[in-house]
């Protein structure tokens, strides 16, 4: 029984010894993993903690840069910002994908990308070409307001003519009132 | 004898008193409802010339008959009764025998059929030439209001009876036939994701395609002997120029984005389009011929879609300046801008007739958009649509037809419409994908 007492404790320290590096270390995903405490009891011998690896961009960049920018864009490393109908302002799930977006540039700063405005079905031709311009360009303002050059965005209005789907549904609405992404340069 | 001038000024009383029916909103004993401030005009007007329009004689075998005379006749009694001057009675009434009406007798055989005007054709061939000669009578004073002789090639027959349709209409309105004039639009039949400009005759045959860049062209508009037209040819949209048989393409910088729904002065000699910098499209000018790019708008709101009145001195456009997109009017200097639709919450792609009398445009209140005509003037609006989604309206050259897209069943196509109560709607185009944007060339 005292055996099965002490383990407990041990647990605790490491824990405890672990916590300043979580303070300090803003999530990096391949160490938060590993010391993460487990929900079962486990030995101290099986939680090593090594120190937090800090990998340097241009590692990550080899490896995202890879292939042609054709397949960069399959892999979606950049977000879709979504809106509302007949707006252009930023919803708050739009900045969040913007700022991820910002994050990813900024640790790949060689990529050129473009920047596609999209509108629903439900609105007149001429004037969602305008609103996909504005749409387009509202993702632009809001990158170079986090630190994005401007010179590595360009935008284009599709209006409602390259619609993601074509059901006449809230949802096909919604999937194609966007501004969309894509890398023209790495 | 070309004068008949008791006839026209009937023929001519008929028309002012339907536009003028029209005008006050109540072309019929029915009521019309009104939606949103807009009337929604349910029912014909007007009272219209009733013409006999018999077969073209043409001596001959019945294999001439099927070549010649059958496509002739048929072709000039569709342009007549496409007209909203006239309606053709029934050929099965037509009586047999004479058309010479220099008996009274005679002329009444005719005029019992309801019909107050005889166009009498008759027809010769002579190798693969074809001459027609029409004679069109007065029933009631038997008089000879219009003789005329026509000859062409035997395979054209349909464009002799086009000839003589514009001949007819300009005798009996004072203005030029629309039966010869060509419509441009904008097609996806060719590949789905492209678009090209093809060119029709004005009643839907003989499509033809004018463009080949192998992308998404948009709003074709012309004037002044060009067209115009916005290209994703280079990837990003850019203003076009072309002859309107498609030869001598050229791009235009303006050195901005956007680039959208360019529209020719009357003259052809100005462009103006949707512009945009940093996001904030704006109306601006340039020189048709390129350079010159000037911005008409100055606000924070989102400018598109404009429209050049006949004059050129005056731009109509859409802003959404007050939270809807709603029609405005401006000096095409860019000063004096003012409001001119207030009723419904989405109005756009505004038309300018070509008397300058009244625009035509997509408008929306509840559900989906119907083309709308407004009185220049007065405000007074018509709703000349209820059924399908319709959009991006433009009038014919002599300002009685509109014609517009409208999607049904889920397909665009083209239709053309009277322009003072929508009476008279015609499908121009018919499966080959979505066809739409179209505009009426002289």
């Amino acid at each position: 029984m005292k055996r099965n007492w002490s383990k407990p404790l041990a647990v605790m320290f490491v824990l405890a010894a672990m916590l300043p590096f979580a303070a300090c270390k803003k999530k990096p995903p391949t160490t938060t993993e590993s010391a993460r405490p487990s929900e079962s009891p486990t030995s101290p011998s099986e939680t090593r903690v090594s120190p937090p690896s800090n990998p340097r961009p241009q590692d990550v960049s080899s490896d995202a840069l890879n292939g042609s920018v054709e397949e960069m864009n399959r892999r979606g490393y950049l977000q879709d910002a979504f809106f509302d109908y007949n707006q252009a302002d930023l919803r708050d799930d739009a900045r969040t994908a913007l700022a991820a977006n910002a994050a990813w540039l900024k640790g790949h700063s060689t990529t050129q990308f473009l920047i596609e405005g999209h509108c629903d079905s439900r609105g007149t031709t001429e004037y969602n070409l305008a609103l996909g311009d504005r749409r387009a360009n509202a993702a632009r303002e809001y990158l170079t307001s986090l630190g994005i050059d401007g010179s590595r965005i360009r935008t284009v209005s599709y209006g409602k003519e390259r619609p993601f789907c074509n059901a006449e549904t809230e949802e096909c609405w919604q999937q194609n009132r966007r501004a969309h992404f894509l890398f023209t340069a790495k | 004898m070309r004068r008949a001038s008791p006839l026209r000024r009937w023929i001519l009383s008929v028309l002012v008193a339907g536009i003028a029916s029209a005008a006050v909103a109540q072309p019929t004993p029915t009521a019309p409802k009104t939606e949103g401030g807009v009337i929604v005009i349910t029912a014909p007007s007007g009272r219209k010339m009733s013409l006999a329009v018999p077969p073209l004689l043409a001596p001959g075998v019945a294999a001439l008959q099927s070549r010649v005379s059958e496509p002739f006749t048929a072709t000039l009694r569709s342009d007549l009764e496409y007209s909203n001057a006239f309606v053709v009675t029934d050929a099965r009434t037509d009586p047999s025998g004479t058309r010479d009406v220099a008996t009274s007798e005679a002329a009444g055989r005719w005029l019992a059929t309801g019909a107050e005007v005889l166009v009498d054709t008759r027809g010769e061939v002579a190798g693969d030439r074809v001459s027609v000669e029409a004679r069109v009578w007065d029933l009631k004073s038997r008089k000879l209001i219009f003789g005329r002789r026509y000859s062409g090639g035997a395979t054209y027959v349909e464009r002799i009876a086009h000839t003589v349709a514009n001949d007819l209409i300009k005798e009996f309105t004072g203005k030029a036939g629309t039966f010869l004039s060509t419509i441009l639009f904008v097609s996806d039949r060719d590949g789905a994701r492209n678009k090209e400009i093809y060119a029709m005759d004005f009643d839907g045959r003989n499509p033809r395609r004018l463009t080949n860049h192998h992308s998404l062209i948009l709003n074709p508009d012309f004037h002044g002997g060009k067209v115009v037209f916005t290209s994703y040819v280079h990837r990003y949209p850019q203003i076009w120029t072309m002859s309107p048989d498609g030869s001598g393409q050229h791009e235009l910088s303006t050195g901005l984005e956007l680039n959208a729904s360019p529209a020719l002065s009357p003259d052809g000699s100005l462009i103006a389009f949707s512009g945009s910098s940093k996001g904030n499209p704006d109306i601006y000018v340039m020189n048709s011929s390129g350079g010159g790019v000037r911005r008409l708008t100055s606000t924070r709101a989102l400018e598109a879609s404009p429209d050049w009145s006949p004059t050129g001195r005056q731009i109509i456009y859409t802003s959404d300046q007050t939270g809807t997109p709603q029609i405005w009017v401006m000096d095409a200097e860019g000063t004096g801008a003012r409001r001119m639709t207030f009723a419904g919450n989405w109005n756009d792609e505004a038309a300018w007739s070509p008397q300058g009398d009244k625009i035509a445009f997509a408008c929306r209140n509840e559900g989906d958009f119907n083309i709308c005509v407004m009185d220049f003037a007065t405000g007074n609006t018509v709703q000349l649509t209820s059924e399908g989604a319709n959009g991006h309206p433009a009038w014919s050259p002599d300002g009685t037809k509109i014609v517009y897209q409208a999607r049904r069943a889920g397909s665009t196509q083209i239709y053309t419409m009277d322009a003072t109560d929508g009476k008279n709607k015609r499908q121009l185009t018919s499966g080959g994908g979505s066809n739409m944007q179209p505009v009426w060339l002289p």
